[in-house]
């Protein structure tokens, strides 16, 4: 059956098709956005051009998580009060969440239990670039956070089928649960999540985020600190048991990318204290 | 048999009557079930970490909370001789450089939560802690059983 499912994953990803899709315009925004020399009316009449992304960014906006106060009630003022990093940020959650809160059953994660788990990843990240004064960093870590997970949408399904024997793997050869995924299935929800990015044509630090958030030893270099940064809030929030599934905490922390975060041992522990609040706050998007 | 399920969050403790049914989800945090099994009451304290130093988030932490849920119970006219303990959770990471603080939270969570109970004269029936994996725990309040599901498997705790 081993063989079986390897050969079904191989074709799913040389075909793409039945990776999960989005609309086509958030690469446009995300693209545009990273171009020093964008202009910030054509991003707003991109996101006029689709009514309701309209109304669901202009929702978000005004959501407590995000809101500086006034409401706010036409796009232009989004991206003059929220600026344009915020308002792609906007988009990814607006558009990814269908794809994001259904249950992820190989996974063992009910309706939402993945979204909630993405938010939270995301919105502690983003304190945790701030706090270092890596603001430049704080919406790649946001937005890599809220998909880090995403190859599990499609992974799911053949983990049901093979979730014994991937721990079985885990136990006698001492080794993660994603190394196990691969051991078993040929691929892990990094490989799948990154073919998913590939087929949205999303830049290549997300990708980066995705294909490399439980290995940052792996990474490109340019992306090393943005992926460490989601790897410790992912690791921190599994640890406080929000989003943690049948995996369980059969992951890895690792230290040289504790270190590359500079987070020391007692912040470490600081941001394990705030999950409950952080998930409050994910729970108001 | 009909229960009402009652999620209690991180860092949050509950109490609830017969036809009721807790349930949390676990990874390092330990959850705290005490039952009465005379009044068929009982509660829940999900914990993050051992101890409070101080905090006034009385929820998030073991030495602070376990006191607080029992005197809930106490209010509603439960009786320390008729209330018992089961604890759960307390998980570790599968690979993680143990010196650092934060890679013993599982340990000291289950530690301190047991000497707080015993500190309090409240019995410990069953554990089900340590080792690397998630855990969703289920607290019926009819009997006071508890089912701990983990990595796929079901296992239920009956003693009360």
């Amino acid at each position: 059956m081993q063989e079986q499912i390897k050969q079904r994953l191989e074709n799913i990803i040389s075909t793409m098709t039945q990776l999960p899709s989005i609309p086509d315009v958030v690469s446009r925004i995300i693209n545009m956005v990273n171009d020093p020399n964008v202009d910030f009316k054509a991003v707003a009449d991109e996101i006029a051009k689709d009514q309701s992304l309209t109304t669901n960014i202009l929702k978000l906006c005004n959501s407590a998580y995000f809101s500086k106060g006034k409401e706010i009630v036409s796009v232009d003022r989004a991206i003059v009060t929220l600026g344009l990093k915020e308002i792609k940020d906007i988009v990814v959650l607006v558009t990814c969440r269908n794809v994001l809160d259904k249950p992820i059953l190989g996974y063992d994660l009910a309706a939402g239990e993945m979204w909630t788990h993405n938010l939270t990843v995301a919105i502690l990240a983003k304190k945790m670039a701030m706090d270092i004064k890596r603001k430049d960093l704080a919406d790649i870590v946001f937005t890599g956070g809220i998909i880090h997970d995403v190859g599990k949408t499609v992974l799911a399904l053949y983990v049901a089928n093979t979730f014994k024997d991937i721990m079985k793997v885990t136990q006698e050869k001492a080794v993660t649960f994603i190394d196990a995924e691969k051991d078993v299935m040929g691929f892990n929800h990094q490989d799948i999540g990154l073919k998913i990015l590939e087929k949205w044509k999303f830049p290549d630090s997300l990708k980066a985020v995705v294909a490399y958030h439980h290995n940052p030893e792996n990474s490109p270099k340019e992306f090393y600190k943005a992926v460490s940064i989601v790897h410790v809030a992912n690791i921190i929030t599994l640890m406080a048991g929000v989003g943690i599934g049948g995996d369980g905490l059969y992951h890895a922390l690792n230290p040289d990318a504790v270190k590359e975060t500079g987070i020391s041992d007692a912040d470490l522990e600081k941001y394990y204290s705030i999950v409950p609040e952080i998930v409050k706050q994910a729970k108001q998007i | 048999m009909a229960n009402e399920l009652v999620n209690v969050g991180v860092a949050q403790l509950k109490i609830g009557t017969s036809e009721q049914m807790l349930r949390t989800i676990l990874g390092s945090c330990v959850g705290i079930c005490i039952y009465d099994r005379n009044k068929k009451i009982g509660g829940m304290a999900h914990i993050l970490l051992p101890e409070a130093l101080g905090s006034n988030q009385i929820e998030k932490y073991a030495d602070t909370a376990i006191p607080a849920l029992i005197n809930l119970l106490l209010k509603q006219g439960c009786k320390k001789e008729f209330m018992s303990a089961k604890i759960a959770g307390g998980a570790s990471m599968f690979k993680f450089k143990i010196s650092t603080s934060l890679g013993q939270i599982g340990e000291r969570n289950i530690e301190v939560s047991k000497d707080i109970l015993k500190k309090a004269g409240i019995a410990l029936l069953c554990e089900d802690t340590g080792g690397s994996t998630g855990r969703v725990i289920d607290f019926f309040l009819n009997d006071g059983h508890l089912k701990v599901k983990a990595g796929g498997v079901e296992q239920n705790y009956y003693k009360v």
